[in-house]
């Protein structure tokens, strides 16, 4: 057997304490007095917090922030805001009256009317509610508009969008299923939450407009024509009165005298000489076909052309930019021109319909202009626009020419967003900004950021920041008071175990001298009065959590009713019971440093005789 | 003669105390194996002393030659081991060769008998031989109090247990500070006699402190004796000289 001094130091400095049990007992509940009430202070503390901040933090509607006004929110602002740190969840929504739905029960023929709501995976109204993210065809609903369709989770609905188109009174419908119900405390309005897709679809049938991946018959959002200006040619010059006459109230602002040379340059084409050329412009302004229509109107009975322009349109094709003349007309306005008619008629109401919008007369000197041709063109814009251009003819012009409409979609496309729909062969007004959001924070600590930020940007915005401050400030409070305390109680817990420690080394010279007598050495004898520290210690640490405990359990009755399931104004997270023991043991081992540096002072030969 | 297990050769011990001053001069001691050595003398002449350098609880002041030698290794330098103040050293070869009795028995009160009996044996890190300790403790008459604590024994049975403690671990040499000193003659001589018998099965050496002439001197091989002079007002010497008796 080998000789292990060091480990024979902790049973002795038990039975040392044992035999001395009055004392230990006094020591133990002296640092259990002190420590008691650090753990009810400390428990109480967190208890409280916690249950404030639990109230909150697990309700999502404290993470929310809401609009405060309608007004236009675009796509970018979307996606900059969501890589914002912070946002836990952000979905657009759309104008809250295009949003109602009228939702009918399978088997039932009275209908509610709804609101719609938009959503989106990981939304925490639906997720921390008891409910699930609907997919495409299901809906989630809260608990007042299940109640009001009788319905629960795992039914069918049918949703019926209603409108009135040109007059008449049309709807859709489509059937949907409930993929769950909303707990009450998600708010009290009767809602249907669905796939943001589905609500865009709902809104564009709504205001005319077709969704197609659901079957649903409309008008496509197609963009209008616009244009810098109009060159206005007259046989007969205009008497200067009724020059700047001609301009009111059509929504053009300017009107002058144009020289020919320069009306051809705007146009394309050579100008005959028999015209005066006027340009009617709108500054700051697109003129669209109603402000020509005005000027038409004032016009009537002259031989007049009035031919809009777009400034600065330009297409790439083949790395090359290709500068195209818009020019439509019809028989009359060709032969005044001495050009021929165009094949896609005249400039008018309407867009070219199908495939003439895209037409383009190509130059007879360029190799590849040959018939029933296409080639591929890009231009810029808002969204960049790719689509082919069909050759349907030859120019009798240097430029190819197109469709005064197709110079027209472009310019407008250099200010709205157009997209160029490759099935249908068709441009498509894309969709304009949303009109609402629903964001909600990643935690109640972002909402203060996220509140003043969004604020700072003018949007004016609804949260529950105050709440939430309140917390924050009272935790921090409670935080100082609680650590002066614990400072005091630790001061006072550790004096005492430093005094008694040492004292008891003094007691207990003779003992020690007889220990090395025996053949302790300085460094075992050392660990002696420590290992009475933290046994001293751990005692009390017992005694400390049982009165705690107890007073915890107590407390926590006390103020049941005020409570809710598995709240608690007293309590302790794990981590801080692990870490006040170790904190406790640490210091007790502290406490006994200067006892076991007594101790191995201690010279056997001066007190093995003392009686 | 075989190798002593302690020997030491011109010892000077200069204790100070206040405006006094204490000189122990040692010129030769040994001690050989299984003898009795009685130190012998006045108060305040030395004995203690002496017996706490033989027992390496106190630093000689200087020496010539200070060896403790176990019956099968080779002999420790003591001189040099206090010299490099190597204690842990000290504590090992006192726990390992040396057993003891104090005055008054010197028992830790918060252990029971057994335990108390057992520590060396412990500290040594050697198992208890609880059948050798029961004979030794009938053998003392103190075998009915091994659960009991120190403080229920009466003074007599402490010195036993206190005897038997010092024996208990096998040790090589047993120092004794006066062992009888508070109890009465005939228990006194008593005490004494078991505790040589003892010794002598075991052939364990004993060093002996004692002012009791009497008790000791028929039993003893040898015997230290102090002759104290007051050189002046504040300095006193004392030189010890040890004779073999056998």
């Amino acid at each position: 057997m080998k000789s292990r001094p060091l480990a024979l130091i902790p049973g002795l400095a038990a039975a040392h304490l044992r035999h001395e049990w009055i004392l230990t007992l006094c020591l133990v509940i002296a640092l259990a007095a002190v420590i008691s009430p650090l753990l009810v202070l400390m428990g109480l503390k967190h208890g409280t917090i916690q249950t404030l901040r639990e109230r909150l933090v697990e309700d999502p509607i404290f993470r929310e922030i809401r609009p405060a006004q309608t007004r236009e929110f675009q796509p970018q602002w979307f996606e900059s805001l969501s890589a914002h740190p912070g946002i836990g969840f952000l979905t657009p929504t759309i104008l809250p009256l295009s949003s109602v739905i009228n939702i009918v029960p399978t088997g039932q023929s009275k209908a509610e009317l709804l609101d719609l709501i938009p959503t989106a995976p990981g939304d925490p109204l639906l997720l921390e509610n008891n409910g699930a993210i609907p997919m495409d065809g299901e809906v989630v609903l809260s608990s007042e508009a299940a109640r009001r369709l009788g319905v629960q989770a795992g039914k069918e609905i049918i949703a019926r969008v209603t409108r009135s188109r040109s007059g008449k009174s049309e709807n859709a419908e489509i059937r949907l299923k409930v993929a769950a119900v909303l707990d009450s405390r998600a708010g009290s309005l009767a809602r249907v939450y669905a796939p943001l897709s589905f609500v865009l679809d709902v809104e564009a049938y709504k205001e005319g407009y077709a969704a197609p991946a659901r079957g649903w018959a409309g008008d496509t959002p197609e963009p209008y024509a616009s244009f810098d200006g109009a060159v206005l040619l007259l046989t007969e010059p205009l008497e200067p009165i009724h020059k700047t006459g001609l301009i009111i109230n059509t929504g053009f602002g300017r009107i002058s005298d144009l020289p020919l040379d320069k009306a051809s340059a705007l146009l394309g084409f050579p100008v005959p000489g028999q015209f005066t050329a006027y340009d009617l412009g709108a500054p700051g302004a697109s003129i669209t076909i109603s402000n020509l229509k005005a000027i038409e109107q004032k016009l009537r009975g002259q031989t007049r052309l009035l031919l809009p322009y777009a400034l600065n349109i330009s297409l790439e094709h083949n790395g090359q930019s290709i500068r195209p003349v818009g020019l439509s007309l019809d028989q009359d306005q060709a032969a005044l021109l001495g050009l021929p008619p165009s094949p896609w008629g005249a400039f008018g109401q309407n867009l070219p319909k199908g495939k003439l919008l895209t037409s383009v007369l190509w130059p007879q000197k360029e190799d590849q202009g040959e018939d029933n041709q296409s080639i591929q063109v890009s231009s810029s814009g808002i969204h960049s626009l790719n689509f082919p251009l069909h050759i349907t003819g030859t120019s009798t012009l240097t430029s190819p020419v197109v469709p005064v409409d197709l110079m027209g979609v472009l310019r407008t496309a250099t200010q709205r967003g157009v997209l160029f729909n490759e099935e249908s062969g068709r441009f498509e007004m894309s969709r304009g900004g949303y009109r609402g959001f629903r964001l909600y924070a990643q935690s109640i600590d972002h909402v203060p950021d996220l509140y003043h930020m969004l604020k700072e940007e003018g949007i004016e915005v609804v949260a529950e920041v105050e709440a939430i401050e309140r917390i924050r400030v009272l935790d921090q409070g409670l935080g100082r008071l609680f650590w002066l305390i614990a400072l005091l109680g630790l001061f006072g817990g550790t004096a005492v175990l430093v005094a008694s420690l040492y004292a008891a080394v003094e007691r207990r010279r003779r003992d020690l001298g007889v220990l090395r007598l025996l053949g302790f050495a300085r460094r075992h004898v050392f660990f002696f009065p420590v290992v009475q520290g933290i046994l001293i210690a751990s005692l009390g640490l017992v005694a400390g959590f049982l009165g705690y405990g107890s007073l915890a359990l107590a407390i926590n009755r006390s103020f049941a009713t005020e409570l809710g399931q598995g709240e608690s104004f007293c309590v302790l997270p794990q981590s801080y019971i692990v870490l006040f023991c170790l904190v406790t043991l640490i210091l007790s081992g502290l406490a006994s440093l200067a006892a076991a540096w007594r101790a191995t002072r201690i010279d056997p030969a001066e007190v093995i005789r003392e009686q | 003669m075989a190798t002593p297990m302690v020997y030491l050769e011109n010892l000077t011990k200069t204790r100070s105390q206040s405006e006094s001053v204490f000189e122990l001069q040692v010129s030769s001691f040994a001690v050989y194996p299984g003898q009795l050595i009685a130190v012998i003398g006045e108060s305040g002449c030395g004995k203690s002393t002496l017996l706490d350098l033989v027992a390496l609880v106190m630093a000689p002041t200087r020496v010539a030659k200070f060896q403790v030698s176990s019956s099968t290794g080779t002999p420790h330098d003591v001189a040099k081991l206090w010299e490099q103040g190597d204690e842990s050293k000290l504590a090992r070869l006192r726990r390992d060769h040396f057993g003891y009795v104090l005055q008054t028995g010197g028992l830790l009160p918060f252990l029971t008998v057994r335990h108390n009996i057992g520590l060396p044996g412990r500290v040594k890190g050697m198992g208890t031989d609880e059948k050798r300790l029961h004979s030794l403790a009938k053998r003392l008459g103190v075998a009915h109090c091994l659960d009991r604590m120190p403080i229920s024994l009466s003074i007599g049975q402490r010195q036993r247990v206190a005897i038997l403690r010092a024996l208990a671990h096998q040790p090589q040499l047993v120092l004794a500070d006066e062992p009888t000193a508070s109890v009465d003659k005939a228990r006194a001589r008593s005490i004494m006699e078991d505790m040589h018998t003892l010794a002598r099965e075991e052939g364990v050496a004993v060093v002996v402190v004692t002012h009791d002439v009497d008790l000791i001197y028929e039993r003893a091989d040898a015997i230290c004796s102090f002759e104290t002079t007051q050189v002046s007002e504040q300095v006193s010497l004392s030189v010890c000289q040890q004779e073999q008796v056998k």
